[in-house]
């Protein structure tokens, strides 16, 4: 009898115990595909969460346009936004990995590439919105939509975005600066009369490792106009000349005292915030920075190109842009409960941010035609784009989608902004997952 | 109540809920993570068995050393830091001759109440090159030493591991403390009739008795310091470059930058693996003492 009473107990704990193991790990797939009816009042209401950037002026406007949009020629959709955070997808991926991605989703090539290996993001390549979405295409943008495996996993809503440099005006006159700056000598000279006079040459928020790669990638880009895109090739073994060339560049520059002693612990708040009070005289960034900018020098500020070793290979590569047009935008999940319709949902959401941003903000770096007038006042610096960059572009660099390289180069090249890191080091360590990875 | 404290069934019945939750919370991951190592995986997609594969390109990949080697640092650093001052000070807080004893410890135990991401924005300030506190005391003080302390590549990790030295010493100090006073008072009492001084009394009597506190305190300033990882996080995100790797800080790269589960998995293993040993060479040392 005792037996008996010790083996139930014994059981009962344990079922007890295990149904509270599998119940925390089942993940709890009740949210997934979240399309459904909502509300009794007759009318059918299909409901789709999104999964998009949505925290700032530049991310929420043109989303919110997007649906106010959508709610007037989709009535029947209703979008749920689950807003996402800046940690590298890795919410996203959770999703994924618990079988809860949200119908539609924004990101990038990188989690793209994990997604689509894994059957986590829905091919667009047979929808016919697609085809439609790929007939209104800005032209040299195509890279933006048709991934290197040429599938189509996203509608992006921007163009190609690049990096530029961009400076005080006020400060370069008062140091005897004269511009354009076409080589990188002259780039140094006026780098040691900046310090002279007590200003940070170039400030740079090196702190998040992409920026002294984009950085770099200006430089590369005078020599080499696919980028980084050739150090994906096979049998590409070895640092190409080119990046060999722009990394002595890179060591003159940060020798001549072109970057801030603390560059590579310094934020965006920081970097953006000694430009904006007249500390620092260059700034390096993407096009989107315009805005701010200009809402905060005014007049004092503009943007130059690149330059190069000499001002001969300046006037012939200067259109070739620090630029790579990667896929990605919004995604459609494999589980969303209606493919056609959350398909041609997310197309809709991509087109309509792009005409915000074109129509409302007056950028031309869009995915899509746009059939609207601009309504804004186009702030100087992005006419000089329009007018300058766009027409012109000889070449846009080719996006690296080698994780491994990339993560090795984003390293290198921020140890290229501080003292006693030297090029033979980069060149070691660059050769070393070149050999790796291409072999 | 004897009864039941003699019947092994009992015992199993009442233990059996905290053995499941151990090896559920515990014991699971751990042995998952070692199956997992063997494996070629992204996190999301299907794994595929690669052996050793991913034990043989950890021991040749170039941040292993750098890791291992601050890992190092980061230990010596709290070890020094947090049990030596910490012994000093807990110490000097025992004496009864010591003025504003309470306010002391109080003041010791405050930065390990305080956040860690505040802590180290706190030092990132402290540390700036230009306008940094640290910087400015040399300058004050008419000594020409000055630092780029978070972005010097051989600097950069004992400042780091000073911050979570700084943090956490007060942790270490009232463990070490509460050791110093549990020692009877008649002890010294005899050592000092026995005529010892003051410091041949804490030689003979307070160290010697507190082995156990030591022991317990060394095991977790140098695990802590073996996968070190929040600090380089926030301060320098690793960098410049690598410089400030640590095996964790491996671990997320491999695992959440580049989607390689399963060699982060390898690399937790060895983390694992080096934390244990550490651990029973520290047991070993204090141990071998006793005899």
């Amino acid at each position: 009898m005792k037996k008996v009473w010790f083996k139930s107990l014994t059981a009962l704990v344990t079922i007890a115990m295990l149904s509270l193991f599998l119940a925390a790990c089942s993940g709890g797939n009740s949210s997934q595909g979240s399309t459904g009816s909502s509300g009794n009042s007759g009318e059918e209401k299909v409901r789709l969460k999104v999964y998009a950037q949505h925290f700032d002026d530049d991310t929420s406007k043109p989303f919110d346009y997007a649906v106010e949009e959508l709610k007037k020629e989709m009535p029947n959709v209703e979008i749920v936004l689950d807003p996402a955070v800046q940690d590298g997808y890795q919410k996203l991926k959770t999703y994924a990995a618990t079988g809860n991605m949200p119908d539609i989703f924004e990101t990038d090539w990188v989690t793209l590439q994990t997604f689509a290996k894994s059957k986590n993001v829905l091919l667009l390549d047979e929808f016919e919105e697609t085809t439609a979405f790929k007939n209104k295409l800005n032209p040299g943008v195509e890279g933006r939509l048709i991934a290197p495996d040429g599938h189509i996993y996203a509608f992006p809503f921007t163009g190609i975005e690049f990096q530029i440099l961009y400076y005080n005006k006020e400060i370069f006159e008062e140091a005897g600066i004269e511009v354009p700056i076409k080589t990188v000598d002259q780039l140094a000279e006026a780098a040691k009369k900046l310090k002279e006079k007590g200003y940070v040459p170039l400030s740079i928020f090196a702190k998040e490792k992409w920026i002294p790669t984009a950085l770099y990638q200006g430089f590369v880009t005078r020599e080499e106009a696919m980028g980084y895109g050739k150090l994906d090739e096979a049998g590409v073994t070895e640092l190409p000349e080119s990046f060999i060339t722009a990394a002595h560049q890179l060591r003159t520059l940060q020798e001549a005292g072109l970057f801030d002693v603390n560059a590579t612990n310094t934020n965006y708040d920081q970097a953006s915030s000694l430009f904006y009070t007249g500390k620092a005289a260059m700034f390096v960034n993407g096009q989107w920075e315009i805005y701010s900018s200009q809402e905060k020098l005014g007049d004092k500020v503009d943007w130059m190109y690149w330059p190069a070793k000499d001002e001969e290979t300046y006037e012939k590569t200067k259109y070739a842009v620090n630029g790579s047009p990667s896929p990605g935008g919004f995604a459609v999940s494999p589980s969303t409960k209606d493919p056609e319709l959350t398909v041609k949902v997310a197309s809709f959401l991509a087109q309509k941010a792009a005409e915000y941003k074109y129509a409302q903000l007056g950028s031309p770096i869009v995915s899509v035609k746009v059939d609207k007038e601009i309504t804004a006042e186009i702030p100087p610096m992005m006419q000089r784009i329009a007018d300058e960059i766009l027409p012109n572009a000889t070449d846009y660099a080719v996006a690296l989608n080698n994780v491994s390289i990339k993560n090795v180069l984003d390293d290198n090249t921020q140890s290229m902004l501080i003292d006693g890191f030297s090029t033979e080091q980069f060149i070691k360590n660059l050769n070393s997952v070149l050999a790796k990875e291409n072999k | 109540m004897d009864r039941y404290l003699s019947n092994k069934k009992a015992i199993l019945i009442f233990l059996l809920p905290a053995l499941l939750a151990y090896t559920v919370v515990l014991i699971s991951p751990v042995l998952q993570t070692m199956y997992r190592s063997f494996f070629e995986w992204d996190g999301l997609g299907t794994a595929v068995f690669n052996g050793l594969d991913n034990y043989k390109e950890m021991f040749q990949d170039p941040l292993l050393m750098t890791s291992l080697r601050n890992g190092f640092i980061f230990s010596v650093v709290l070890v020094v830091f947090q049990i030596g001052l910490g012994t000093i000070l807990a110490l000097a807080c025992a004496d009864p001759r010591v003025k504003f004893r309470k306010m002391l410890k109080t003041a010791y135990f405050v930065p390990v109440i305080l956040s860690v991401t505040v802590v180290c924005q706190l030092w990132i300030a402290m540390y700036d090159p230009t306008n940094g506190l640290i910087n400015k005391l040399f300058q004050i003080m008419g000594i020409s030493y000055q630092q780029n302390w978070l972005t010097s590549p051989t600097v950069s990790i004992v400042a780091i591991a000073f911050v979570n030295a700084w943090q956490f010493m007060g942790y270490q100090f009232s463990l070490l403390y509460a050791g110093v006073k549990s020692i009877p008072e008649q002890y010294y009492e005899a050592a000092t009739i026995d005529g010892c001084s003051k410091w041949m009394a804490h030689r003979k009597v307070t160290l010697p008795l507190m082995k156990e506190t030591f022991k317990f305190c060394f095991i977790i300033a140098i695990t802590s310091g073996i996968g070190a990882f929040v600090q380089m996080l926030i301060m320098t995100n690793g960098g410049p470059g690598t410089s400030n790797y640590t095996l964790t800080f491996m671990i997320y790269r491999y695992a959440f930058l580049e989607n390689k589960y399963g060699y982060a998995s390898a690399i937790s293993v060895l983390l694992v693996a080096i934390s244990l040993v550490a651990t029973m060479i520290i047991n070993k040392v204090f141990d071998r003492k006793d005899g």
